[in-house]
């Protein structure tokens, strides 16, 4: 009887076991985050701690620059440290403030200089020469020269090194150190976007032959004091920064949170300063608190309902066009959005690419009996049962739910399946779909939805959409050089979209966050990672 | 034990004589008012009478919810989004304007068909299984048996996971998961009360008559396993509306824009702080319900013993 009940035990703890081996999926450990105990002792071996100056050993600024304050910000803990493989908010933005772009891009979407102080372009468009700043050093305190930003740039670039830079920079003839402080970048092809594409999130410069790029040794406005991962980063002020008068701040604390409300409740309680990337729930909830400045930012981040359009029910442009006509969008947007962000109109390029955007082609108005004549003479006289995939995640399942109420009016059956992104995107089987909901992030220029979601050939061409007409205004905004005559073809590729495009843009996110008042000079940006701490102040 | 072989011997089932008194009921009174003295007796307890009156107060609104609730499950009425509770909206509303009164209402059917669906399949398989193995025993009662054994190792949540897992998200999945989850445990309780009983000399008796298997199985041998197997029922009940409400909660069980109670607090959960009564009362439809039901349950439980 005993050894039976012990085969019993082991049966049941060999099970159990594999179960919660799957269920780890193969990650590391990792610690709770907790109170810091000493920094010597949360130092995994694996990751030492950068060997900066300490800054005991450094004389303060010379220049006279009264830095005060520490701000402490809240958000996910990291994954991805080194900036090749960054992408998530708070891995973007701890390297935003260790490191330094070459250029950089404004809240209001254009392009400022950074480590790069001026450029000139060539008259083709194919070469691009950068003058880069004088006395920048690396927190390391070896001096930053323009070999460094070749070997940046030849890094992520490598079509060997699986970055997701590789594509991004594939046009990219050479890049050569043509001084001291000259960088020189060729082009195969003209891009009007070149700019932007150098900003790229990961584009952070690393010093020439860095062995690990995991070590924090950047010319950013702030060195790394202390890393324990899944617990805190701490930052400090880079007295030799080469901005004037740049960064006001002491110091910087990114603590890290597993859950929105815990950052929030935080937030209230003086524990940390600064909460980014916020539900409209917890925003609205900080309303009425005190000491608390609430900030939004317009983004181009959307939803899209997309509808393939290679194989029935789809490829008939009246099932479109009949969905289309089934929309309250009003009704969506105070319903799913709750009165944030903007009301999409069809097409990918959003309100925030201002001289792109256009609003001179109506949108089709509400109008059942219309819809329903459509549907029937596209051969659904009894109306249309069909699948709508959504992920689990954002708003959409509540897109769906809404989408589905309003489709019934016209005879539209749908069935919702909501999924987990792995699900939804695992295997492609969000491309496979008839009828789905994609949400597709900020981008700073509109051309990259054209060219990998809607062009015949394109990467993710989810709608499986090919329209000649459509694929030469995308060819023609995305090489001219002549900056009227890409404004045409966008408007005309909105106009086009409008009237028979396969995918509904309902709305426009907005990016919400929460600042103390203390605080002064933050703006936040679309993509809330590459909001930027070096003009504020912390004010008594 | 004795009385069940007693009044199940075959031809013996008459309603001869009334019951001596409301609190000693016997078997052969007929059906209605068998029901009727049961429900005295369950309602004798205060805890069994108030699990009694929530289990028809439920049952009642899955019946005739279409008529009780004030608006339709998935009606959104955008200008009243995230409403309080008020005389026009007693729960108030939800995110996307739609009624949770009503919606508490009309998930009454889904939740309880689902998990009722579900449990009465489940008690029928496991049943039928357990009066199997425990009787016939051998080779047949060792294998069947380690690989329940092997599905019960698992948290049953996990295991309903993985179902749904592989399965993929639906309302046949659910009714699906919970058989496969529950047929192990009822046939478990019904082979440990076969056991004890197969070697009583009645069914000694019915063997050497020659009667077939099934007769023995299930003439024989059933009503003694009965009162175990009611309770066990009535449990397995409970927590088949926890698991469907779990399972919606996770977003794996019953999809939008269902009336789920689980899924009505998964989707509530992010407004939380604008609109808590939307997540709060379908918590609260879910936790009085299972109490209700884990009550009933115990006064069953109750009155069979005292039967006894």
């Amino acid at each position: 009887m005993q050894t039976k009940s012990i085969l019993k035990a082991i049966f049941t703890l060999v099970i159990l076991s594999t179960f919660l081996l799957q269920a780890c999926g193969g990650q590391p450990a990792t610690p709770e985050p907790t109170q810091p105990p000493a920094p010597a002792a949360t130092q995994p071996p694996a990751e030492p701690q950068q060997p900066s100056q300490p800054a005991s050993t450094e004389p303060p600024a010379p220049s006279g620059v009264e830095r005060k304050g520490v701000l402490r910000v809240a958000t996910q803990p990291l994954v991805q440290v080194d900036p090749a493989t960054i992408s998530s908010d708070p891995e973007v933005f701890a390297a935003n403030h260790i490191y330094d772009y070459l250029v950089d891009v404004t809240p209001q979407n254009t392009i400022a200089p950074r480590l790069a102080k001026s450029w000139t372009v060539s008259e083709d468009g194919l070469v691009y020469t950068f003058q880069l700043e004088e006395g920048v050093t690396f927190h390391d305190g070896t001096p930053f020269t323009a070999k460094d930003v070749v070997w940046t740039f030849d890094r992520l670039r490598n079509p060997d090194s699986g970055y997701p830079t590789a594509d991004l920079y594939a046009n990219i003839e050479s890049i050569e150190a043509s001084g001291d402080l000259e960088v020189t970048f060729k082009l195969k092809q003209s891009n009007p976007f070149f700019l932007f594409d150098l900003s790229d999130n990961h584009a952070l410069i690393l010093k020439e032959n860095t062995a690990d790029p995991t070590q924090f040794n950047g010319t950013g406005p702030f060195k790394v004091v202390e890393y324990s991962p899944e617990d805190r980063l701490i930052l400090q002020a880079n007295e030799a920064y080469f901005v004037e008068g740049q960064p006001k701040l002491e110091g910087v604390e990114i603590l890290f949170f597993a859950d929105q409300t815990a950052m929030v409740d935080a937030l209230r309680g003086g524990q940390v300063d600064l909460v980014m990337a916020l539900s409209t729930d917890l925003y609205s909830s900080l309303k009425n608190e005190s000491g608390i400045t609430l900030l939004d930012a317009p983004t181009n981040q959307f939803d899209v309902v997309r509808l393939r359009s290679d194989r029935a029910p789809g490829n008939d442009p009246r099932v479109m066009q009949a969905l289309k006509l089934g929309l309250d969008r009003q009704a969506i947007y105070q319903l799913v959005m709750a009165g944030f962000g903007r009301i999409g109109r069809d097409s990918p390029i959003g309100p925030m690419y201002a001289a792109y955007y256009s609003e001179e082609t109506p949108l089709p108005i509400r109008d059942v009996e219309a819809a329903k004549k459509l549907l029937a003479e596209a051969g659904y006289p009894n109306g249309l049962k069909i699948d709508l995939h959504t992920p689990d995640t954002g708003d959409r399942p509540e897109l769906a739910v809404v989408l589905k109420n309003q489709w019934a009016d016209i005879g539209v059956d749908v069935n919702v399946m909501v999924e987990p992104e792995s699900v939804y995107y695992g295997d492609n089987g969000w491309l496979e779909v008839d009828l789905g909901i994609t949400g597709w992030g900020s981008r700073p220029y509109p051309q990259f939805y054209l060219d990998v979601m809607l062009k015949c050939n394109a990467k993710w061409n989810e709608s499986h959409f090919c329209d000649e007409e459509f694929d030469q205004l995308a060819t023609t905004a995305g090489t001219t050089l002549d900056e009227a005559e890409r404004v045409a073809a966008y408007k005309a590729i909105q106009k086009l979209l409008i009237e028979r495009g396969p995918i509904i843009v309902p709305y426009f996110y907005t990016q919400l966050a929460a600042i103390r008042s203390t605080f002064q000079g933050f703006v936040l940006k679309s993509f809330a990672g590459r909001s930027d701490l070096r003009p504020v102040s912390f004010v008594e | 034990m004795s009385f069940e072989a007693d009044v199940r011997r075959p031809g013996g089932s008459v309603d001869g004589q009334p019951p001596s008194t409301p609190t000693q009921p016997t078997i052969q009174i007929a059906g209605w008012t068998r029901v009727g003295i049961f429900v005295r007796a369950l309602c004798s307890k205060p805890a069994s009478a108030l699990g009694f009156v929530i289990f028809v107060l439920f049952l009642v609104l899955a019946i005739f919810g279409p008529f009780i609730a004030p608006y339709g499950v998935n009606e959104q009425i955008a200008s009243e989004a995230g409403q309080p509770p008020s005389a026009r909206h007693w729960f108030g509303t939800d995110n996307l304007g739609r009624d949770v009164f009503s919606r508490i209402v009309l998930g009454a059917r889904e939740i309880l068909s689902l998990a009722g669906f579900g449990t009465v399949i489940a008690v029928f398989f496991g049943t039928t299984l357990g009066l199997a193995v425990g009787y016939i025993g051998g080779w047949f009662d060792e294998i069947l048996m380690r690989i329940f054994d092997g599905l019960l190792a698992m948290p049953l949540l996990l295991l309903a996971l993985l179902l749904l897992g592989t399965l993929g998200p639906s309302k046949n999945s659910v009714l699906l998961v919970i058989i496969i989850v529950y047929t192990p445990i009822v046939s478990r309780v019904v082979r440990s009360v076969v056991l004890s009983v197969r070697q009583r000399g009645f069914i000694e008796a019915a063997r050497l008559r020659g009667e077939s298997l099934p007769y023995i199985l299930f003439r024989e041998i059933l009503p003694s396993v009965l009162p175990a197997l009611a309770v066990e029922a009535a449990l397995r009940f409970s927590y088949a509306i926890f698991l469907v409400a779990s399972l919606g909660f996770l977003g794996v069980g019953v999809q939008p824009p269902s009336p789920d109670w689980g899924l009505m607090v998964r989707e509530a959960r992010n407004n939380v702080n604008q609109m808590p009564w939307a997540m709060y009362y379908p918590a609260a439809a879910i936790a009085v319900i299972v109490i209700g039901v884990n009550l009933l349950a115990d006064g069953i439980k109750r009155v069979l013993l005292e039967t006894k």
